[in-house]
């Protein structure tokens, strides 16, 4: 009886290590623990609830941000234009409020519209037109940021509290400010789009479309595939995901800022190859998103206690995701190698 | 009503530079094995292509369950209709399982979610069925090629496919797999499904074909039962009267022993090879697909990492570790995929002959020397006569033969002891191989060490002096031109290992 209760568990052990992305994730997961271990040790205030709220606080955009990336790159494309959605979402979302257009609802959706336009452009210029995904979203990048600066002439936007004071209120408080059962909104509303997503990327046909498109497009495309929608269905999670931090951007600032969002596609890469997704596509889970997002989180917050400048905080970013790259290369040329061996005997 | 399930009528397909297909016609009754034949380039894989939605046809008509399909086929509504295609080039996304890929494209949902344990189920069966042992969640990429390609067929066959495509399906197979998909095969037939089978091994049809279509240049050349004929009458249409131009032979002294190989291992494709190169003489090497010939040249010219071995150079022991170490040693290799790996195509022809000559036509300072660079260029293209405007077109815009000229003038403005060709005949038209069979001689008149791999038998016996012959990954058999057939090669060609495995059980 005992034994048979003793499989089941390390069936279950093994079905999860067998998950495929998995090694990654255990690999860098390791990495984040010693990571949390060296910065308490360095200021224990590290690890002081109001830290840690903070610290996850901060975690929350970027793993969103890494989401979008991220099935785009399992598609094996490229999303530059995250971080001016971002700024676009801002900006248009708070010119609406700011100038009494609209409440917060309707703006929302105004601008979510915005988003997920630039995000079917995108789609549709890298499968349908084929252009190179680097530039045709270097373009979309450039555009929403045009936009961004465009709808309130050039300037950032008066408080969003000026016309809707009360609803401006809300909306400041469900994206930043408020508290859900002793977490702040910004890490639940993470945590819902991150499980919808994890489920429609694991659980549903798009999800296995995405990876067969990344993994081998001809193939996709001769078991019936939808290339083009599938790769479009990938922008536009991205953009939505881009539109969400967008709101909790304007949240958290209270106004529009024009420059909001800048770079964000680039940490965007760094969470989602940190966490294990293959840039040449088909490969990577969410779980590891979450992963790479922490490390990226922890390492700014921590530094940040250790007390070290800007500056040295992005090289270490900077190395830290090549390191994990390279470990992951490294790692699985050993694998192969070992399999050679074991084949020939 | 007719009797045809499919029918194709004067069905015409050009590609840039080619006519593929040439008013073809095809034919298959319900409940029959239809082997469709013809050499290398003679159109049968266009045609099936055609039929399964990969390309579209330029004219001619179709007709699927006596009914006229007017317009495209797609790879969806071909599979509406019931046709399946095995591809030749296994066509699978190796991050994902073997479940996910025979479902692929037609996920099984509940409710808007995967359905992960029915599928896996599903697969379960229809691999059972076929006989296949692996496991429905095993990622593809992990499985051999044989293995990759039996998921291939349980995945057309899960499709209830009513039109069974089976491009080259036992090229990778070993005796005991093919023997299982031939009762698979016979086991689709009675149950009234159509095959076409496309196969260079003609002596593999006795066992399953009913009828039989021979193509040659793109071209129908004759359909009829099976019974009715001879091999003889089979090869000699499929080759037609070219046969003989095809292959010019050369004749010139062997001169000493310029390259030998002891005991070269490197990972599972490559093991144990030993083997002696003279100057002035070609040697094929032959073998199956996957037979480990391209990873031997690759580790060979220093791309792959060998585990043990000894190369020698005139005598001298010589370490390749690198291409780099290759090609100051004199030893060279035009590789299989030329666009891959052979010519940086979107570069002229000028820069890719220059490219692995850097070092001879910079000064010291690094900067190129402009007239040695265009002496170089002009001497190289004029003595392999590449057919081009000029040296400063792209090598895209070339025809498969002139790039694959190219690739071997780049290193031939070198002084090279030793060349090496994998397939250097792949995918080019037949006037194209000729000049590449006269560049092969030239190459040994000038006492230069020829070694080539081919899919092609009769290509093999009709260039080289010597044939090695390979099997997973060793080299079963060495064989001269006067008692090399092809028999005799295939023979060698498919001693596996398991074979000898069992016989030293018994």
């Amino acid at each position: 009886m005992e034994t048979q209760v003793n499989n089941k568990k390390t069936n279950l052990l093994k079905r999860i290590m067998m998950t495929r992305g998995m090694g990654q994730v255990i690999t860098v997961g390791s990495g984040l623990i010693v990571l949390c271990i060296v910065f308490g040790m360095i200021n224990p205030n590290f690890y002081s609830s109001a830290n840690v709220t903070n610290l996850l606080r901060q975690i929350a955009p970027i793993l969103l941000i890494g989401v979008a990336q991220s099935y785009v790159l399992i598609t094996g494309n490229i999303d530059l234009s995250i971080g001016s959605v971002v700024g676009m979402s801002t900006m248009i979302s708070a010119t609406l409020m700011s100038k009494g257009y609209m409440s917060p609802i309707p703006a929302m959706l105004i601008t979510l519209l915005f988003c997920l336009l630039i995000g079917a452009t995108n789609g549709y210029l890298v499968a349908k037109c084929k252009l190179p995904p680097f530039i045709a979203t270097l373009g979309t990048m450039t555009i929403a940021r045009g936009i961004a600066q465009i709808v309130n002439n050039n300037y950032n936007t008066d408080s969003i509290m000026k016309f809707f004071p009360e609803e401006a209120q809300t909306f400041k408080n469900f994206f930043y400010y408020g508290k859900t059962a002793g977490l702040y909104n910004t890490i639940w509303i993470a945590i819902v789009f991150w499980f919808i997503f994890n489920f429609l990327l694991s659980k549903t046909r798009t999800g296995r479309h995405i990876y067969a498109v990344g993994s081998n497009i001809e193939a996709a495309r001769l078991s019936g595939v939808n290339i083009v929608y599938t790769t479009i269905k990938a922008y536009l999670v991205s953009a939505f995901c881009a539109c969400i931090v967008g709101f909790i951007t304007c949240a958290t600032v209270g106004q529009g800022t024009m420059d909001a969002g800048t770079g964000y596609e680039m940490y965007a890469v760094a969470a989602s190859v940190i966490g294990g997704v293959s840039t040449l596509g088909g490969q990577g889970i969410l779980l590891g998103t979450v992963i790479g997002a922490s490390v990226w989180g922890v390492l700014q917050n921590g530094l940040q206690f250790a007390g070290a400048p800007v500056a040295i905080r992005n090289i270490v970013v900077g190395v830290i995701v090549v390191m994990s790259v390279l470990v992951d290369i490294v790692v699985r040329s050993g694998r192969r190698r070992k399999k050679n061996v074991l084949a020939k005997y | 009503m007719t009797e045809y399930i499919v029918e194709m009528k004067q069905i015409t397909k050009s590609f840039p530079g080619v006519l593929a297909l040439d008013h073809v016609d095809f034919s298959i009754k319900p409940g029959e094995v239809m082997a469709l034949l013809g050499e290398n380039g003679a159109g049968k894989s266009t045609l099936v292509k055609i039929l399964s939605g990969v390309h579209t046809r330029d004219e001619g008509e179709i007709y699927i369950y006596g009914k006229e399909h007017k317009g495209d086929i797609t790879p969806v509504s071909a599979r509406e209709l019931g046709i399946a295609i095995i591809h030749q080039e296994l066509n699978m996304c190796s991050h994902l399982s073997v479940a996910e890929n025979i479902f692929l494209g037609r996920e099984i949902c509940k409710s808007g979610r995967l359905a992960k344990k029915e599928m896996n189920n599903e697969s379960a069966k229809i691999l059972d069925r076929l006989k296949i042992d692996i496991h429905p969640e095993t990622i593809v990429g992990n499985l051999a090629i044989s293995k990759q390609q039996m998921v291939e067929i349980a995945k057309a066959l899960s499709t209830d496919a009513k039109i069974l495509i089976m491009d080259e399906p036992t090229s990778a197979l070993t005796n005991k797999e093919i023997k299982e998909l031939f009762s698979i095969i016979r086991t689709l037939r009675d149950e009234g499904r159509s095959i076409i089978y496309i196969s260079h091994r003609l002596e593999e049809l006795q066992h399953i074909v009913d009828r039989v279509t021979i193509m040659r240049d793109g071209k129908f050349v004759l359909c009829d039962d099976f019974a009715n004929l001879t091999m003889e009458n089979i090869i000699s249409n499929m080759v037609g009267r070219e046969i003989k131009e095809k292959f010019p032979r050369v004749q010139c002294p062997i001169g000493k022993k310029i390259l030998s190989v002891k005991n070269l291992n490197a990972g599972r494709m490559v093991r144990d090879i030993s083997f002696d190169l003279y100057e002035g003489e070609i040697v094929g090497i032959a073998g199956l697909m996957g037979a480990g010939r391209t990873e031997m040249t690759r580790a060979l010219f220093g791309i792959d990492p060998k585990d043990s071995g000894e190369i020698f150079l005139e005598d001298k022991e010589v370490k390749i570790n690198k291409p780099l170490d290759a090609i100051n040693n004199g030893i060279v290799l035009a590789p299989e995929d030329r666009k891959k790996d052979g010519l940086c195509t979107g570069l002229s022809v000028r820069d890719n002959i220059a490219l692995p000559n850097l070092d001879i036509i910079c000064n010291k300072l690094s900067v190129v020397n402009h007239k040695k660079e265009t002496e170089m260029v002009d001497e190289a293209t004029s003595k392999f006569s590449i057919k081009m405007p000029n040296s400063d077109v792209s090598a895209a815009s070339l025809s498969g033969g002139n790039q694959q000229k190219v690739v071997v003038a780049k290193w031939l403005a070198r002084d090279s002891k030793v060349v090496i060709f994998d397939e250097p005949t792949r995918g080019i038209d037949v006037a194209a191989k000729v000049e590449i069979y006269n560049l092969m001689n030239q190459l040994k008149q000038q006492g230069i060490g020829v070694l080539f791999t081919s899919s092609e038998m009769p290509e093999i016996l009709g260039i080289s002096d010597r044939m090695i012959v390979m099997c997973d990954g060793r080299i079963t058999g060495e064989l001269n031109t006067a008692e090399a057939t092809q028999n005799k090669i295939l023979e060698y060609a498919t001693r596996f290992e398991k074979k000898l495995e069992s016989e030293q059980s018994a």
